[in-house]
């Protein structure tokens, strides 16, 4: 268990909050032009690394919104939280 | 407000808590995020919206509550009539906010359970189902904010010292509340 800073309502308890997976992910402009291992590689990869990791999360049981958050997946520090939208910082 | 069975019968006393439902009260839910949104609520409702995270404000007759960025609760402070669904707030905020596409109005009054709560014990029952941290909230008279009580979505009202409405979803109302008493039971 960890506090997350929701960029809406202040800092809360991870209970009211739902992981969104990796973040920064863009979806490709035209899926039809894609190979099927392009297209599961979109959909389907992702880094899961050891240490800083950009995700979304979600304040499901608050403001409901979306956001991001830079979390160290060793040891669940996390270093910032930005919002939708916002370029990912560098740490 | 018309011909629903009640969920949550009668008023329950404990040593400094007493808790029940306040019913019928108008209940709407508003979205928008322009600025002339926000103007013409004002104007609409003699008004402000809250813009700051976690505060309410109140009018003689409604209060508002911030519930995100772009959405509120507006419930009325005292109770209507129990004889028809149709409020006048509800209908003057059709007009100025949904025609003028500016924003959206959900009534909710049937959505949501308004349980009332007094006494000093409040807060001793909150934390036992909650993961919110009230040590500043309880002091802050109007402070609003959307949690989980026993694993169950509540909106908390922060009314005045010693008092608070909850809000909670009418199916989840009868066991939230039953898991109060219960709780209550053994502070
Ligand atoms: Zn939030």
């Amino acid at each position: 268990m960890f506090l997350i800073d929701c960029p809406y309502c202040g800092e809360r308890e991870q209970s009211e909050f739902k992981a969104g997976g990796e973040a920064h992910i863009v979806r490709p402009k035209q899926p039809t032009e894609l190979s099927d291992d392009e297209w599961a590689e979109y959909l389907f990869m992702r880094k899961n690394i050891k240490g800083i990791q950009f995700e979304r999360w979600i304040h499901i049981h608050g403001c409901r919104k979306w956001f991001n958050v830079a979390r160290d997946t060793s040891n669940d520090v996390i270093k910032v939280v930005y919002k939708m939208g916002e370029k990912p910082p560098t740490i | 407000m018309l011909n629903y069975t009640n969920v949550i019968t009668e008023k329950k006393t404990y040593s400094g808590l007493q808790m029940d439902e306040i019913k019928p009260v108008m209940k709407l839910i508003i979205r928008g995020k322009k600025r002339e949104f926000l103007s013409a609520i004002g104007k609409s409702l003699n008004l402000l919206l809250p813009t700051s995270a976690n505060t309410s404000s109140k009018s003689e007759k409604l209060s508002a509550l911030w519930l995100s960025p772009d959405e509120w609760m507006i419930y009325s402070n005292e109770i209507s009539s129990p004889n028809n669904n149709h409020y006048e707030t509800e209908n003057l905020l059709n007009k100025n906010i949904c025609k003028t596409n500016l924003g959206a109005v959900t009534d909710v009054t049937d959505q949501f359970v308004l349980i009332n709560m007094r006494g000093d014990k409040i807060f001793d029952l909150l934390e036992t189902g909650s993961p919110f941290n009230f040590n500043n909230f309880r002091e802050k008279k109007g402070a609003v904010t959307q949690t989980i009580l026993a694993k169950i979505d509540v909106i908390i009202h922060n009314q005045n010292q010693n008092e608070v409405n909850l809000f909670v979803r009418r199916s989840f109302s009868q066991h939230l509340f039953s898991w109060m008493n219960d709780s209550a039971s053994r502070l």
